[in-house]
């Protein structure tokens, strides 16, 4: 009986509550201060060209203008959208404010070169225009721009904010969008971000694979210049040599909105007849050569099989594994990363210490706001930068947020991986929830770059504790159903528990850290063990588990978000007021982009949602760094532990191991 | 003092009077320490031995001014939460050192990835292979002496503007 009060209750409470699902065309679930594209006020330039040597990506030019009193140089920006990430120092920089931010994030087209803002186009407040909808052309257009199915290929960083539309928030089946893991049944292709040679290959042959008609869809800077990895050595410049591209989203990476734009126009373009472009590959370009692969042959007599799973894979990331099978069981694994090598270590040697806060959060696009965390860290030691209390609480509460977020996206994978797929719709639509917060706390859905050597770039608005609060109550709630609809699930509990055994020994020895480790009953996380920022005061009451288990490793996520919940909520109790950046060094100097940072090294080690994250910088005295080292919390856990995880396991439970482990390519490769 | 620190000092102690240890430094919870190639590994074994059995990476960094590359592991002793960081400096033109893999599993892997980013042997790992780069015939590209801007030039912006 109460069973069934329990399930009218659930269903009355589904009725009155407001849909998860954000409406469309979008009525912006946008803060005030979002950054989006920036206006230009000619007026106040004075031609000083501070914003164009500022620019990390250089997607600033200073083209000529009259001269004038104000201007005595002549010169004035224009900005390229096929390059600008949108970090802000240019903004930040500005002596005068003729650059500013505003909140709109829509930037898209089917030729790139119109992105190439003049100050006169930079000089007009944006709006959203839609084109005018084309006539349905016959019946076929009509029903095929209804049901335009998405290859499943997660290439970059981009895709994270692809990743929303899956979810219950923005929910892509309300267009008739699927995404399929056969590039047979495809009809569009999503190049999500940067493209690495190794990764390049397997697109063209996923495209080479797709039936025509076919599009392409191209997010963020990265395939359409280089973008932020314009100087990498292992990332190429421009996609549109490679195959063709029918719509380009700009942005680093774009919200999601700008792709349910892209997907409306894709939409209305197809019913008015539009096939996409000629089919084309260039393989011959460089060494793009494409790599050979053998056929298997079902029958050949031999008792056990090769097999390859992933890069293309739903449940693989861009990562890919050769397995050797008996029957349906795993007998050997080996890694294969490096689909998402873009060299860090070498790009940050060639920008100024402050620059490369911009760079550090794509390291991981899952848990961006460690990286900066840690990095800032690493800066502030080498310089002996105090960075004022209330900055340090609300890199706390930055970097919690973000460890929610980052567990609510495992929990989601973890569901897709078992085949539950409404967890992942729900959790996911939950998190778009943090983001918004996020957002509003920094300004930035995903690459947030909140933190700056010595505190935070903003200090936050009146309302963001009220509205904190109000989510923490909400998440609780929610965990409550995470708990009935997967934790409690006989049918989940029975897939996952005794699945992929770690136990606390093997983990120590092959470097497993975070909540992986502490499933294992090590109570180890460097947050009390090595407390920085203000975890001292604030004080973390560490989550273990027993079983060392694929369940428990999934459970030790759950119970790190409600305890992140509590942790941000003491944080808000306690803040203290005050500045939340210091602006100069202990010599008494200004700090700038340029900084010099004394002669030295160090190391600092944080506790990110995956791991340990170590950062170990050295410093000549330059405003560059000479070296840094980033040791990812999961280069251990996936490279060496994971592939001896999987002897024994069931093919169909492979996924469930590696999602289960809180899997990031972009962590491990760099 | 905190705890972390004095028992770094008297830990510290020790390895002075059983090994060549030079230019020590504690920072926090942190030794670092430089020593020579045979102690490099000879240490390694003893740091095994009383329980730092977490290898957190092998690194190295590239000296063009002295011509040497430096090569560092860093461990964790979990219980009493202390690092160890062991630097040492190989010549450039014969980049070789002894591997560490039959000591911390997990090394062989961060080996591998110096191996292909830097172009330095070590002996008796089992795994020096490609890790992230594929047909890759350049120098290693953390080197600094590697043109990366050429590179980039010539292999990116020139063959795709063809």
């Amino acid at each position: 009986m109460s069973q069934l009060l329990k399930a009218i209750k659930t269903i009355l409470g589904i009725a009155v509550s407001k849909p998860m699902t954000f409406s469309f065309p979008p009525d912006m679930p946008l803060t005030e201060l979002h950054r989006g594209r920036q206006l230009y006020k000619p007026d106040l330039c004075k031609g000083c060209k501070i914003c164009s040597m500022v620019c990390p990506n250089n997607a600033i030019l200073m083209v000529e203008r009259e001269k004038s009193e104000e201007n005595k140089t002549g010169l004035q920006p224009q900005i390229d959208f096929r390059k600008c990430c949108f970090c802000g120092l240019c903004v930040d920089n500005c002596p005068t404010g003729a650059l500013s931010f505003t909140n709109f994030p829509i930037l898209l087209t089917m030729k790139p070169e119109t992105l190439n803002y003049t100050p006169e186009m930079l000089a007009i407040p944006p709006t959203l225009e839609h084109p005018e909808a084309p006539k349905i052309k016959n019946t076929v257009s009509w029903a095929r721009s209804r049901s335009i199915w998405i290859i499943n290929y997660m290439t970059g960083c981009c895709f994270i904010e692809a990743v929303p539309w899956v979810a219950s928030s923005f929910d892509m089946e309300r267009f008739g969008l699927i995404a399929v893991g056969s590039p047979r049944h495809a009809d569009a292709m999503i190049v999500g971000g940067y493209v690495t040679p190794k990764t390049l290959k397997r697109i063209i042959r996923i495209y080479s694979l797709m039936p025509q008609p076919k599009w392409v869809i191209s997010l963020g800077n990265c395939p359409m210049t280089g973008g932020t990895y314009w100087d990498s050595y292992n990332t190429i410049k421009d996609i549109s040599k490679y195959i063709p591209v029918d719509i380009w989203i700009a942005g680093c990476p774009p919200r999601p909105e700008p792709i349910g734009v892209a997907v409306v126009h894709a939409i209305q373009a197809i019913q008015g007849g539009y096939i996409g472009k000629e089919e084309k590959t260039n393989t011959d370009a460089g060494k793009m050569k494409l790599p050979t692969y053998s056929i298997l042959e079902a029958d050949s007599g031999q008792a056990q099989m090769d097999f390859v799973f992933g890069s293309q894979h739903s449940a693989s990331g861009n990562f890919n594994m050769s397995l050797t099978l008996d029957g349906e069981t795993v007998v050997d694994a080996t890694p294969n990363p490096g689909y998402l090598h873009r060299g860090f270590e070498k790009l940050m040697e060639y920008r100024t210490w402050l620059q490369n806060i911009m760079l550090v959060p794509r390291i991981c696009v899952l848990d961006g706001a460690s990286y900066e965390l840690a990095y800032s860290g690493v800066s502030e030691k080498l310089a002996g930068i105090e960075v004022p209390l209330r900055g340090q609480y609300l890199r706390v509460i930055q970097a919690e947020l973000s460890r929610i977020q980052s567990h609510q996206m495992n929990l989601g994978f973890g569901g897709a991986a078992t085949g539950f797929d409404t967890n992942e719709r729900i959790i996911w639509g939950d998190r778009d929830q943090v983001l918004l917060l996020l957002e509003e706390l920094t300004g930035a859905r995903i690459y947030h770059i909140f933190n700056t050597i010595g505190g935070v770039r903003r200090d936050i608005q009146p309302d963001f504790p009220t509205k904190t609060n109000q989510l923490i109550s909400y998440l609780r709630k929610r965990l409550q159903i995470y708990d009935d609809l997967f934790f409690h699930n006989k049918t989940f509990i029975d897939r996952t528990q005794g699945l992929g055994v770690l136990t606390q020994e093997t983990a120590i020895a092959n470097d497993v850290t975070g909540p992986n480790l502490r499933a294992t009953d090590v109570d180890f996380d460097i947050r009390t063990a090595t407390p920085y920022e203000a975890y001292k005061d604030i004080g973390v009451k560490v989550v273990t588990a027993s079983k060392g288990d694929a369940y428990h490793r999934f459970l030790c996520r759950r119970q790190e978000i409600e305890e992140s919940l509590n942790i941000i909520e003491r944080a808000l109790d306690q803040l203290p007021s005050g500045p939340v950046c210091t602006t100069k060094t202990p010599e008494d100097k200004k700090i700038t982009w340029r900084l010099k940072i004394p002669q030295g090294e160090a190391f600092h080690c944080i506790e990110a949602g995956r791991g340990e994250l170590c950062f170990h910088a050295i410093s000549t005295g330059e405003n560059t760094p000479y070296r840094v080292k980033v040791r990812g919390p999961t280069f251990g856990t996936i490279l060496v532990m994971f592939p001896k995880l999987l002897h024994g396991v069931k093919i169909a439970d492979v996924p469930v191991v590696y999602w289960s482990l809180d899997q990031c390519p972009a962590d491990h490769d760099r | 003092m905190s705890d972390e620190e004095s028992e770094l000092q008297s830990f510290l102690a020790t390895l002075k009077s059983q090994f060549t240890v030079n230019n020590f430094k504690i920072q926090g919870n942190l030794l670092s320490l430089t020593t020579d190639s045979t102690t490099y590994v000879e240490l390694a074994t003893y740091l095994k031995e009383h329980d730092f059995a977490r290898c957190l990476t092998v690194s190295a960094t590239d000296w063009l001014d002295t011509n040497e590359f430096e090569i560092y592991y860093l461990v964790h002793h979990l219980k009493n939460n202390v690092y160890v960081k062991v630097a040492v400096s190989i010549p450039r033109n014969k980049p070789e050192i002894t591997s560490l893999s039959t000591i911390w599993k997990s090394a062989a892997m961060h080996e591998r990835e110096m191996w292909e980013l830097f172009g330095i042997t070590f002996v008796g790992n089992m795994m020096l292979k490609p890790l992230f780069l594929e047909d890759w015939t350049n120098l290693p590209p953390l080197r600094k002496d590697f043109n990366w801007r050429d590179y980039v030039a010539q292999e990116y912006y020139k063959t795709e503007e063809e």
